[in-house]
């Protein structure tokens, strides 16, 4: 069944779309990250034009972010102060992130650094993830007890700030420069940013494992918001009819997803994830290093 | 009159094979857009009793509507020649220029190993749809002057430019725009019945813009343009999508709002109805 997507201005296939939006919508339920940097190559692969690919992306990102926020929430896994700190930070990054989006798009150069975005942070992220969960695979067996968290130069910062839910007593200048950089990151790729701020929340700010899900969750759903009202305003290039496809599978593969990935162990989850992760990256590169097919393209004003 | 119009409406069934599904169950009932005095109008006994204009030419439908299921649409022309068609008499040559806009092309380089956008050349009153069919290629029943006076046929289209002004860029342009079947050049030959009645059906495909077109029928002899006439075809966005797209442009904060609630909206819903465990 052919739809055209008005603001993509183009005809494509809805079945093909709810089953992407399934198949990403279940490696996130599985993974506890919105889905946005598996979703957006995607897109763009379909023919989808950079910017709508990267708005509506974040948009399906939210929506299916909301689904997982709530359930979380029951469970008193949001730490809100956290969250805030986070989103403030993040809705001042997406905003600069969005200007220089704009500004990469009259250059012409959007889908090359969209490329070497991704590229850079999933490839270092992938790496990090793999050796971090194969050493903890290793690790198991031994049993080496830990510190709750590792303190360094961090924690002598300045405007301590008591995180009661995460059961910290640190300065807000760490988790503000990570929703800045997260923010921005997720303007730019048009992705929530949860694959890069778990691992943050978790090795740079020291949070439980526990809070984490749930609040990198209200984080998301808040910087992806503000992206999609930001690129509605200034480039026009949501798509909801794409949205709302994509989020009719997505939504049903993410509890499927989650239903599987509680029967994985958090560092054989990490594993897959980071590896996952890796092979995007490695998509990507190659990519950009192969002859194109055509030397040429067309783009309107 | 009456008589054309009917037999007009005999062609267009019998052209059913060709796929006029759309036509048949809507045979042409409007009037022709210009009034010609063409007394018996197939009368080749008297080819003076028409001097006016020997051409009369007609669209099935005068809109495309895109719609939220929209996967493409096509513009038949029909209509007939006082004067002999075909081998050793006149020739139809019909263009369809639709809306312009100004596009740029960029072509890629290789830098540190790796391809990035380069130059670009910026070409204005680009239209977003061109169409040419003729009895003949128009090449070869036109004088070349006058072919690009017309601008009949891809190479007679001229633009405006500026930026990188290397001929690869025109051509570039073209063969893109041929790709995306926006631009056609003699796909389909103009089909003539009884020597007299022709017709021809331009395909549209999904990516056509939205806009008012120009529907341009030539009736050419002896290297002649001889008669001439112009009909408007418009395709607009209707339903949803069109809903959708004056929303986001005229009020794009709202829009963005909209956007937000009906995504958490759907996803509050899937959670709610496809919980597991």
């Amino acid at each position: 069944m052919q739809v055209y997507l008005p603001i993509a201005e183009m005809s494509v296939n809805a079945f093909l779309l709810i089953g992407i939006g399934f198949g990403v919508g279940w490696l996130s339920g599985l993974f506890g990250v919105g889905g946005g940097f598996l979703l957006t190559p995607s897109l763009l692969l379909l023919g989808v034009p950079a910017p709508v690919a990267v708005a509506s992306g974040a948009n399906q990102v939210l929506g299916a972010s909301v689904s997982g926020l709530i359930a979380q929430w029951r469970r008193g896994n949001v730490d809100w102060a956290m969250g805030v700190v986070l989103v403030v930070g993040g809705l001042i990054g997406s905003a600069i992130g969005t200007q220089f989006f704009a500004w990469l798009r009259s250059l012409g150069l959007v889908d090359a650094v969209v490329a070497i975005f991704y590229i850079v942070v999933l490839g270092s992220l992938g790496s990090l993830m793999v050796m971090e969960s194969v050493r903890a695979i290793l690790r198991r067996r031994a049993a080496v007890p830990r510190r709750l968290h590792q303190h360094f130069w961090m924690h002598g910062l300045p405007l301590k700030v008591r995180f009661r839910k995460s059961r910290l007593f640190i300065s807000v200048i760490p988790p503000a420069v990570v929703g800045v950089l997260i923010g921005l990151l997720s303007a730019v790729m048009g992705v929530g940013g949860g694959f890069m701020l778990v691992p943050a929340m978790i090795y740079l700010i020291g949070m439980p494992t526990s809070v984490v899900i749930g609040t990198s969750l209200f984080q998301i759903v808040c910087v992806t918001a503000g992206v999609t009202v930001l690129a509605a305003v200034q480039m026009g290039s949501v798509d909801i009819v794409l949205t709302l496809l994509l989020l009719v599978g997505g939504v049903v593969g993410a509890q499927f997803g989650a239903a599987l990935g509680g029967r994985l162990r958090g560092e054989e989850t990490r594993f897959l994830l980071g590896a996952l992760v890796l092979g995007v990256a490695a998509l990507l590169g190659w990519g950009l290093i192969q002859a194109p097919e055509r030397l040429f393209s067309l783009t309107f004003d | 009159m009456r008589r054309l119009l009917l037999l007009l409406g005999l062609l267009v069934v019998g052209a059913g094979p060709l796929g006029a599904q759309t036509t048949l169950t809507q045979p042409p009932s409007g009037q022709p857009r210009i009034a010609v005095p063409l007394e018996p109008p197939l009368a080749p006994a008297r080819p003076a009793a028409a001097p006016e204009s020997p051409l009369i030419a007609h669209l099935s439908q005068q809109s495309a509507e895109i719609s939220t299921t929209f996967a493409g649409s096509s513009i038949f022309v029909f209509g007939s020649s006082a004067v002999p068609l075909g081998l050793d008499g006149a020739d139809v040559v019909v263009v369809v220029r639709g809306p312009t806009d100004a596009v740029t092309v960029r072509r890629k380089v290789r830098i540190l190993g790796m391809w990035f956008n380069g130059p670009s050349s910026r070409f204005e009153n680009v239209p977003g749809f061109y169409g040419v069919a003729g009895t003949m290629p128009a090449w070869h029943v036109l004088p070349e002057e006058l072919r690009r006076q017309y601008g009949i046929g891809l190479d007679a289209l001229e633009f405006q430019r500026s930026g990188a002004s290397s001929g690869n860029f025109r051509q570039a342009l073209e063969d893109l725009r041929r790709e995306q079947q926006l631009w056609l050049e003699d796909s389909a030959p103009v089909r003539v019945e009884a020597g007299r009645l022709f017709y021809v059906r331009l395909p549209l495909p999904a990516t056509v813009p939205a806009g008012d077109y120009a529907v341009e029928v030539m009736l050419v002899r002896n290297r002649q343009v001889i008669a001439h006439q112009e009909l408007p075809f418009v395709v607009e966005r209707v339903g949803t999508a069109a809903t959708i797209a004056d929303v986001s442009r005229g009020q794009p904060l709202l829009y963005g709002v909209l956007c937000v609630l009906l995504a958490g909206f759907a996803g509050w819903l899937g959670s709610v109805l496809f919980r597991r465990g």
